[in-house]
């Protein structure tokens, strides 16, 4: 026990440092939230001084984020939604394919994300005019669909490909048909890639700016097309920034702390299965 | 979902201008213009050197964490959590959060040194530190990403190959390479290939740091497409350079799953 | 997972139909609104305001953000006609690209029917002049900006200095004034706008200017090459970070005792008085520099071409919120157009910066009247912080822009 902890505190103690290290831009950036600018941008930088909850008062209640917010989580829940059962479904199919096929399926596929994102802006733009679809949900969850399908599909393909053949062979000798060897079998066994997929599809989601700016209109503005809007000018827009920054991070932190259990106690019972 | 991208690649054969409207037909005129040009290759240059620093930089950092974590026994769920949050935070305020580290004069880092007597270089105005800034940047957005995505990888790894090398006597790191990587090789491909897709796409975040400066010195492929659709208004030539960009990449992951797959043909 | 997966469908489902009368109630609601699009700086917001407030009857929905993000929101918007944006804000350089294009409705017939109910007379000829695009009325003006010379007056008081009477004087203060903890000067040029402000002065004042009346660069000539050398001088002076700087990080700069001097506009000489952002409260002093020749610029507001709204509503929002009252409600954080605020004997007494900006704006020139000038601003600014960062000769990198300038001029229709 004591060999053990001679190697875990060193350890630990090596993480949690770079952790905290890491973890400075975030910290600094909630502190100057708290700052008056003058005290925020101080030189030598200030560790002390007299905090103030104005801005952070000002994004949420002035200025209307709560409407953002909600914007933000609709848009991002049901794009992970669709996105994730469509793509393993998907994922399902290729993994299940032949080799050279499924690699020209998946090389095309990706050919979408290595495509510059803001290029892509234009054509969505015309796309949704031309539908009218501009200022509604439906335009935003479409396109980020479409954008995060390619990754969606891969993520979860690597996830089935990992899965022994001889499970599919002995489901389907057991009697399943090919929708049931799908949902019976090979799902269990992904359920923490499914769970990995969704955490990242949701980030995409909610974290994505360009086409925000560009599909949204004044009533389904997400959070981080708000947040950018105080980006220049004027230094007391900057320490409005901050104060929406940190404010836009917490449902996805929260989010994360409640799937935490999830994730991990998926992972422990995926490293069984062997 | 093909049609944007058929549009825009039917946009890259004209000399199609924003402004005035003027859309003619040049074919193959934009392709041979960018290809001509010194300052395309010049930011493909820099792309290349600034994402093979950054996607490297992110995998071998990102692969000690996740081994880390999976040695360690108590406190991970903590750790995981905290390690991910550059991760969550939107790019856009990313940036700015970096910025005002980075900051010469002023920001955290070089206030802080200058309060000490100490003065620094100038984080985001010296060509050399402002490209390694850059990397830095991408490096703290991404890492996240890949402990997560290879610290799950790890732990599926099978339980009873690795006490079957462990009663071989394998040590901590022959542990790692020998027994750990080759079984999630997958996913080592599947990550790799996303950070280098990614990483060519980076923009939001050098944008805001040093908007392609100082000079040119951090002005990625990104930056010129931005530049030549939004300020030039040449959106005929900005997608051609998107074309480009992607031809581009997909070699770069072809060769690189050639190259991990090279002894194990047909496992892809 | 079976009843989970199928959950996750019956969730899906649940979702479209809640998006369903979403969508349909969001374009009834879009249809009576009036979109606006803008820059956000305090006066703008002020603007902005008053803008929603013009009629009793209008919404007007005011989106405002950091200039480059609302060119580009503007530039889709408009190249695809679409009619997401009512009314578009502009200043003396850009508007003269979606002028050219046709993105904007000429306000002529507008501007001389309400000229009385609204006083327009009041509105300095000058500006409206630079407003003008073959003839046309296109925009109408909201703030004017001309830049100034701050400098630190108890610096200055304490080494017996005065203010520059020339570049070259300037150059020998920044000099003298530069140390470690404190730069000698600002310099602000990231690239596009900021570096364009900066270069202008130099290129006005020593060099020969930018383009000669055929519009072909003249920025390369002997004394251009002099005005960017210089600058460079200057600039090792400069507080550390000048080449990602724009305006705000110069502000900060000087907010925070960091720098002694340098050219800033006219709209951000209050703040240097206010206790929450500064640390020079009462320290700064302004003048317009003494050769004149910075930049002047004006912003704002034009009427969509492709607006499905009624153009007189939309003359009378920005017509309302530009009246009298209402900027001199602005002045201490923009100046005025309107002639009657501009020579208010109370505003100038009230407002520290207001002789030195009155002056400037009449000795300070606007960027060359050039549509595509933005564009090409791309490859000067770069160029010339090439030859900044000693990447090229400040020689070649000025001929080498000019290249690329008249070969971009070419393309668009220049030089007959």
């Amino acid at each position: 026990m004591r060999r053990r902890l001679r190697t875990q505190l060193p350890l630990f103690l090596l993480l949690a440092g770079f952790t905290a290290v890491n973890l400075t831009p975030i910290i600094w950036g909630f502190l100057t939230s708290l700052k008056q600018p003058v005290d925020a941008f101080a030189v030598p930088p200030e560790w002390i001084f007299q905090p103030t909850l104005t801005f952070h008062a000002q994004v949420w209640f002035e200025k209307g984020f709560g409407a953002f917010l909600v914007n933000s989580v609709v848009i991002s829940v049901c794009t992970v939604l669709t996105s994730v059962s469509v793509g393993t479904m998907a994922a399902y199919g290729l993994a299940r394919l032949s080799s050279r096929t499924s690699r020209g399926l998946l090389f095309g596929l990706l050919a979408m994300r290595m495509f510059p994102h803001i290029l892509l802006a234009i054509p969505f733009f015309v796309l949704a005019k031309t539908l009218g679809l501009i200022n509604t949900y439906l335009a935003m969850i479409l396109a980020l669909v479409a954008i995060n399908q390619p990754f969606t599909i891969w993520l979860m393909r690597s996830f089935f490909v990992d899965v022994p053949h001889e499970l599919y062979e002995a489901a389907s000798i057991d009697g399943c048909n090919a929708w049931q060897v799908f949902s019976r079998v090979a799902l269990p066994v992904v359920r923490p890639g499914l769970w990995v997929t969704a955490l990242f599809s949701l980030l995409l989601a909610y974290n994505e700016f360009l086409f925000a700016l560009v599909l949204t209109g004044p009533d389904t503005k997400t959070l981080p097309v708000a947040i950018a809007e105080y980006g220049g000018e004027d230094i007391n827009y900057w320490s409005l920034s901050a104060a929406a920054a940190v404010g836009i991070m917490l449902p996805i932190v929260m989010f994360m702390m409640l799937l935490q259990r999830h994730l991990v106690r998926g992972l422990a019972l995926g490293a069984v299965k062997g | 979902m093909v049609y944007p991208l058929g549009y825009a690649i039917y946009l890259s054969l004209f000399n199609y201008d924003l402004g005035n409207g003027a859309h003619d037909f040049i074919g193959f005129g934009n392709y041979g213009a960018l290809l001509a040009e010194q300052r395309f290759w010049n930011s493909l240059d820099r792309t290349v050197a600034i994402v093979l620093a950054a996607v490297g930089l992110e995998f071998g950092l990102g692969l000690a964490i996740a081994y880390g974590l999976y040695r360690l026994t108590f406190g991970v769920r903590t750790l995981n959590l905290l390690l991910f949050l550059p991760n969550i935070v939107t790019p856009v305020v990313a940036a700015l959060f970096l910025r005002w580290i980075f900051m010469g004069r002023w920001g955290l880092i070089a206030g802080t040194l200058i309060g000490w007597g100490i003065f620094p270089p100038d984080f985001l105005g010296d060509p050399d530190w402002a490209r390694a800034t850059v990397i830095l940047a991408d490096a703290w957005q991404f890492t996240p990403f890949m402990i997560m995505v290879l610290y799950a990888g790890l732990n599926t790894v099978d339980q009873s190959q690795i006490e079957a090398a462990q009663i071989d006597g394998a040590g901590v790191w022959t542990l790692l390479f020998r027994i750990m990587m080759p079984a999630i090789q997958p996913l080592i491909v599947f990550v790799l290939a996303i950070r280098l897709m990614d990483a060519f796409r980076f923009f939001d975040t050098i944008y805001v740091m040093t908007g392609g400066g100082p000079g040119s010195a951090t002005e990625t492929i990104t930056l010129y497409t931005y530049a030549l659709a939004f300020r030039l208004l040449q959106v005929g030539k900005a997608c051609a350079l998107g074309v480009l960009t992607l031809l581009f990449v997909a070699l770069l992951t072809a060769l690189m799953i050639r190259f991990v797959y090279r002894r194990e043909r047909g496992a892809f | 997972m079976t009843t989970r997966s199928l959950s996750r469908r019956h969730l899906l489902q649940a979702a479209s139909a809640l998006a369903a009368p979403v969508l349909l109630g969001a374009r009834a609601r879009a249809a009576g609104t009036i979109q606006m699009i803008s820059h956000r700086y305090p006066a703008l917001e002020y603007y902005a305001d008053k803008m929603r407030n013009a009629l009793p009857d209008t919404t007007v929905n005011t989106q405002l953000m950091p200039f480059d993000k609302a060119l580009e929101l503007e530039t889709i918007a408009f190249s695809s006609k679409a009619d997401t944006i009512d009314i578009a804000y502009a200043n003396d350089s850009t508007f003269l690209t979606f002028a050219k294009n046709g993105w904007l409705r000429p306000l002529d017939d507008l501007w001389a029917k309400y000229q009385d109910e609204f006083k327009l007379a009041d509105f300095s000829d000058s500006v409206l002049k630079t407003y003008h695009f073959n003839g046309h009325l296109y925009l109408m003006p909201f703030t004017l900006n001309a830049m100034l010379f701050f400098y630190r007056k108890d610096l200055f008081d304490q080494a017996g200095k005065q203010p520059p009477k020339t570049m070259l004087e300037y150059r020998d203060l920044a000099k003298s004034f530069n140390t470690p903890l404190r730069a000698g000067t600002i310099s602000c040029l990231k690239p596009v706008d900021a570096a364009l402000n900066e270069s202008h002065w130099y290129l006005n004042t020593i060099g020969d200017g930018w383009f000669d009346k055929d519009w072909k660069p003249i920025f390369n000539d002997t004394r251009g090459a002099q005005a960017i050398t210089l600058m460079q001088e200057i600039t090792r002076d400069a507080q550390q970070g000048f080449t990602s700087a724009a305006n705000d990080e110069c502000m900060i700069a000087l907010q925070q005792d960091v720098a002694t001097m340098g050219l800033q506009w006219a709209t951000r000489a209050k703040a240097m008085d206010d206790p929450k952002k500064s640390r020079v409260v009462d320290k700064m002093e302004f003048e317009a520099p003494r050769q004149g020749r910075a930049r002047i610029s004006s912003d704002g507001y034009g009427i969509s071409a492709f607006s499905k709204q009624d153009p007189d509503t939309l003359f009378r929002i920005m017509a309302t919120a530009t009246n009298q009252a209402s900027m001199r409600g602005a002045a201490s954080f923009a100046l005025s157009p309107r002639q009657s605020v501009m020579q208010d004997s109370e505003l100038i007494k009230e407002n520290r910066f207001y002789p030195a900006a009155l002056t400037a704006v009449g000795t300070g020139l606007p960027l060359p009247g050039l549509a595509e000038f933005y564009s090409v601003g791309d490859f000067i600014t770069r160029r010339v912080l090439q030859a900044l960062t000693g990447e090229m000769t400040v020689k070649a990198a000025l001929d080498a822009a000019a290249g690329e300038t008249e070969t971009f001029l070419k393309g668009h229709g220049y030089y007959k």
